[in-house]
């Protein structure tokens, strides 16, 4: 992904419009006894989209805007979900994202693995109380909420930021700015920048 | 130049971590007035009006998704439903047999909210946020201090007992609810039932347990629990008495345990929360800041 300073304010806005969405709106959803949680996975989709320092800055801004606004303790969600969106970022820069199934169901895995990361976190700073089954089947009913929540949701970011990813400046030709230069060379020439950038 | 960019990226990930764990102690050794607390709170005052808008303009969109998930939930509780109606006959039929009595737990229970309420001026709220994990069961309202809402003030909804304030912003207020890990409630049973700590359990918002009760005093499925308000003149509970918690819904002695478990299904749905009502400028209760 190609960060411009247009760019970056998208995803600014990206992540407060998803907080926003998710403490008024998400929060007061009971989806099978659970509420959906959509930062993990907005986290997870930037991460996928933008590699690992788009991933781990979103995830910790996302965490510490999301803690300031609910007046949490601050810090917890944004080590969070810095280990989600770090980790979606390095499956991205290790594996290719060619099928439509990877975005949710990596979303699904690491969305249960943040609720049970934060549950762990919780515990250690002395929440009293045994790690049940209703808190267990929270995490997992969570995690598949991320499954269902990210078809429609990975292909809205995708398409948000579509003009910095690479790999679709070839398809997009000149109808961007930055794509200008690339339209003539195509997918080949989007390939050599890639690899001489080191990362997508 | 590739190992500089990669050297450039962890250190930039290890500053975001450590920046993490740094937030998260200090908050804890900060006190309320501190730089973290007033950063966040001035974070929270920026998102309130943003908040308030789209809370208003998604409630349709809200109530239809919910009435979906109801749809489906209504059949097992229908079953459910019919068996507590059968017994709220029977319990009719006693209950209309000893009128004096039921007038006696009429006060006792706040149905009167002027009676149970006297002396607080209660303050309407709207629920504009919430915490979207288990963790956290709060709320956050759209009236603060400049509408007189204080730190520990009690919340209530027309059904009963919901939280307390636990902090307050200019413009909005963060409520935790009675199924927070952190919130305890010191209450009664009714009619003469014994007195206990109303705490949650963890990752079901729809029970309560009233731990360390005599095993040797009956308590039946149903009884009601309310607000007990004790005080001891330097230290008391920040709810008045007589305010309605919920219904016993179980009640079991485990084995080798000394004490009664007595489970409770609180009033107040924590999930459908729209507006509450926070009791403001009520009498000065020892102990109790404000």
């Amino acid at each position: 992904m190609i960060v411009t300073w247009r760019i970056a304010l998208r995803i600014a806005l990206i992540v407060v419009v998803t907080i926003v969405l998710q403490i008024s709106f998400f929060s007061y959803l009971t989806l099978f006894g659970t509420t959906p949680n959509v930062v993990p996975l907005m986290v997870v989709s930037l991460g996928l989209l933008g590699g690992v320092m788009v991933g781990a800055v979103c995830g910790f801004a996302a965490g510490l805007l999301l803690d300031s606004a609910l007046l949490q303790t601050l810090g917890v969600s944004s080590l969070v979900l810095l280990g989600a969106g770090y980790l979606a970022g390095r499956f991205r820069e290790g594996a290719e994202v060619s099928n439509s199934l990877i975005p949710p169901l990596l979303a699904g895995a690491l969305t249960t693995a943040a609720a049970a990361g934060f549950a762990a976190i919780q515990l250690m700073l002395g929440v009293h109380t045994t790690v049940s089954l209703l808190v267990l089947r929270e995490i997992f009913i969570q995690g598949l909420l991320a499954v269902l929540l990210t078809i429609p949701i990975y292909p809205l970011i995708r398409r948000a930021l579509r003009p910095a990813l690479i790999d679709d400046l070839a398809v997009l030709g000149a109808r961007s700015p930055i794509t200008r230069g690339l339209a003539r060379a195509g997918r080949a020439r989007g390939r050599r920048i890639r690899r001489a950038a080191g990362y997508s | 130049m590739y190992r500089k960019q990669v050297r450039r990226r962890r250190a930039i990930l290890v500053l975001l971590v450590v920046a993490a764990l740094v937030l998260l102690s200090t908050q804890f050794s900060e006190a309320e007035g501190g730089p973290l607390h007033s950063m966040q709170r001035a974070v929270a005052s920026v998102f309130g009006p943003l908040e308030e808008g789209a809370t208003r303009a998604l409630k349709p969109a809200r109530d239809l998704v919910n009435w979906v998930d109801e749809t489906f939930s209504a059949r097992g509780e229908n079953d459910d439903l019919r068996s507590e109606v059968e017994q709220l006959r029977s319990q009719l039929a006693e209950a209309q047999s000893a009128e004096g009595e039921n007038e006696q737990l009429r006060g006792l229970l706040g149905l009167d909210r002027q009676g149970t309420l006297a002396g607080y001026e209660p303050v309407t709220a709207r629920v504009i946020a919430r915490s979207p994990t288990v963790w956290y069961s709060t709320v956050t309202i759209d009236k603060g201090s400049s509408a007189g809402v204080k730190v520990d003030d009690p919340v209530v909804t027309g059904d009963g007992l919901a939280g307390r304030i636990t902090d307050v912003t200019h413009g909005t207020a963060v409520v935790t609810l009675i199924t927070d890990d952190r919130s305890s409630v010191s209450a009664r049973v009714l009619p003469n039932g014994p007195q206990g700590v109303a705490e949650p359990e963890v990752g079901d918002p729809d029970q309560l347990l009233l731990d360390f009760i005599d095993p040797n005093q009956p308590i039946q499925r149903g009884q009601i629990l309310v607000t007990a308000g004790w005080s001891n003149g330097t230290i008391s509970s920040a709810f008045p008495p007589g305010i309605p918690i919920g219904k016993v819904s179980d009640a079991s002695v485990g084995e080798q345990q000394p004490y009664q478990r007595v489970h409770v299904t609180p009033y107040t749905d924590m999930r459908e929360l729209d507006y509450v009502q926070v009791a403001t400028g009520g009498p000065t209760r020892p102990g109790v800041p404000g």
